[in-house]
């Protein structure tokens, strides 16, 4: 298989487990790396 | 590729870019936005003299400033890992834009120069206010001129130019047929995104503060936030038709696999957010009439049936065109896309739902502004109202993910190749097709 097949197996366009596993945790690495800046953003401001 | 090719285990790399890029973006955009609110804000208390507007301003340009750290060390971390994971596209990309990089850097510059300073001397310059609100325009500027940099990029990306010259490199490159309609898209976006999200951030606090000055004013901001966050998004309607229309026109593809085609669940995840947000906010609306200083049951009325054309028209956007939903997973009913679902096409009904709740969020806006002249009794609203604003702040992110995936999955047609550039750069890095705009630079170069 060529190496640009080998990598679009395992993303969403045409999904195996583990693309459709990688959606969703990139998902959750987002919303996690947000909120986290975020509040941090905001511990650190809210005694001012 | 003359050099190797790294992966990143478990994740994927291009779940690793896209996890930088988006968490960058929500914080870039907040920026952007939150300054030229924040400056607005300042300009209202100056000319108002009411001190809700001036609190609120400091209070957000200090937390832009505090923020920053965040959004630059994500941007950071997202070159690095792009230079490492794609370091051939990273090069054409550099070719192509390196003044429209090397520009977008200097406005970036000047953006955090101009917030620090503008910040600093909020004291220093309170008796030169209309100086020191210029401060926060300019900051303003420069976002929006790093954000008019990037969009060119990002733009080209989904819609490159057809390139046969050296001069078509610069100009074509820059202006390509999205351009303009994703930088209008995303001027709107900054100011609807942090509007919805100031309003969360009040509706939260209104909830746990228990100081009756403290209740006042974050119900004040709350109305505030979802002012600038529902003022902006009836305009998306028109401005996102625009956008898909210069998709439609220059990559007919990509339009059919995200509106038509495998990937339409985007939009209708998509129109699902939009449809939470329009009615949170008008419910929100209606629930706020009844605390106006003047009272207007007519208005209310009014409103209330507004709140009901807008979950009607919400609806239409909702219904999908057939039963294979996500058919990436599996979420394919009866024939799939055979079995037509009533009121799922895209035209006349989901023209029909967007241009209604354009108009009937126009029209409530009308009403509430009508209603915001004579004033409202602050610090009374339910907790349902602060619920109803947290969801928009929880939404409005959903909105920019998804928004975000769309554009960028647009390149996966078939996905036989996917691009990187369309048409032009593969997945795996191959430089291919007629139109590429490195074409003539090889030229140009004797090879």
């Amino acid at each position: 298989m060529e190496l640009a097949l080998l990598l679009q197996a395992g993303t969403t366009g045409e999904p195996s487990a583990i693309g459709v596993f990688r959606f969703f945790l990139g998902f959750f690495l987002i919303i996690t790396l947000y909120s986290g800046f975020f509040g941090f953003t905001y511990w650190i401001s809210k005694d001012e | 590729m003359p050099i190797g090719n790294l992966d990143v285990p478990i994740i994927g790399k291009n779940v690793v870019i896209a996890v930088l890029v988006q968490t960058h973006i929500l914080f870039a955009t907040f920026i952007i936005g939150a300054v030229l609110i924040a400056a607005t804000s300042e300009y209202l208390g100056m000319v108002t003299k009411q001190s809700n507007y001036e609190r609120f301003a400091r209070n957000l340009t200090r937390f832009v400033v505090l923020l920053f750290a965040s959004g630059a060390a994500l941007a950071i971390t997202f070159v690095l890992a792009l230079v490492t994971l794609f370091p051939v596209f990273f090069s054409i990309l550099q070719n192509i834009f390196f003044w429209v990089f090397l520009v977008e850097a200097f406005m970036f510059l000047g953006q955090i120069i101009i917030v620090y300073a503008w910040y600093n001397v909020w004291d220093k310059l309170a008796y030169r206010k209309s100086l020191h609100v210029v401060f926060g325009f300019i900051a303003g500027f420069f976002g929006l001129m790093a954000m008019t940099m990037i969009d060119a990029v990002a733009s080209f990306m989904l819609t490159p130019a057809e390139v046969t010259s050296q001069a078509d490199l610069v100009a074509r490159s820059f202006l390509n047929q999205t351009m303009v309609p994703l930088n209008m898209h995303r001027f709107v976006g900054n100011f609807s995104y942090v509007g919805f999200l100031i309003a969360g951030w009040a509706g939260f606090r209104y909830l746990r503060t228990t100081r009756e000055d403290d209740r006042e004013y974050y119900d004040w901001m709350g109305h505030f936030g979802l002012l600038w966050g529902f003022g902006f998004l009836i305009m998306q309607p028109v401005i996102g038709y625009g956008y898909l229309k210069g998709i439609r026109e220059s990559s007919p593809d990509s339009f059919n696999t995200i509106m038509l085609g495998d990937k339409s669940w985007v939009f209708n995840l998509l129109v699902l957010w939009i449809a939470v947000l329009s009615i949170a906010s008008t419910a929100y609306f209606v629930h706020k009439l009844r605390f106006a200083i003047k009272p207007m049951e007519t208005l209310r009325k009014l409103a209330v049936g507004a709140l009901g054309f807008t979950a009607l028209f919400t609806v239409l956007n909702i219904i999908p065109a057939n039963a294979s939903l996500v058919p990436q997973i599996g979420l394919v009913f009866g024939q799939g896309e055979d079995t037509q679902i009533p009121l799922g096409s895209m035209y006349p009904w989901k023209y029909i739902g967007l241009i209604g709740l354009m108009l009937t969020g126009f029209f409530i806006l009308a009403l509430y502004l009508r209603a915001s002249a004579t004033g409202f009794y602050w610090g009374r609203a339910s907790r349902w109202s602060q619920f109803a604003l947290m969801s928009c702040a929880v939404f409005v992110v959903l909105t920019m993910v998804t928004m975000g995936y769309t554009r960028e999955t647009a390149r996966r047609v078939d996905n036989n190749p996917g691009y990187l550039i369309h048409w032009c750069v593969t997945l795996d890095q191959q430089v291919v097709g007629e139109k590429c705009p490195t074409e003539p630079l090889a030229n140009e170069a004797g090879q």
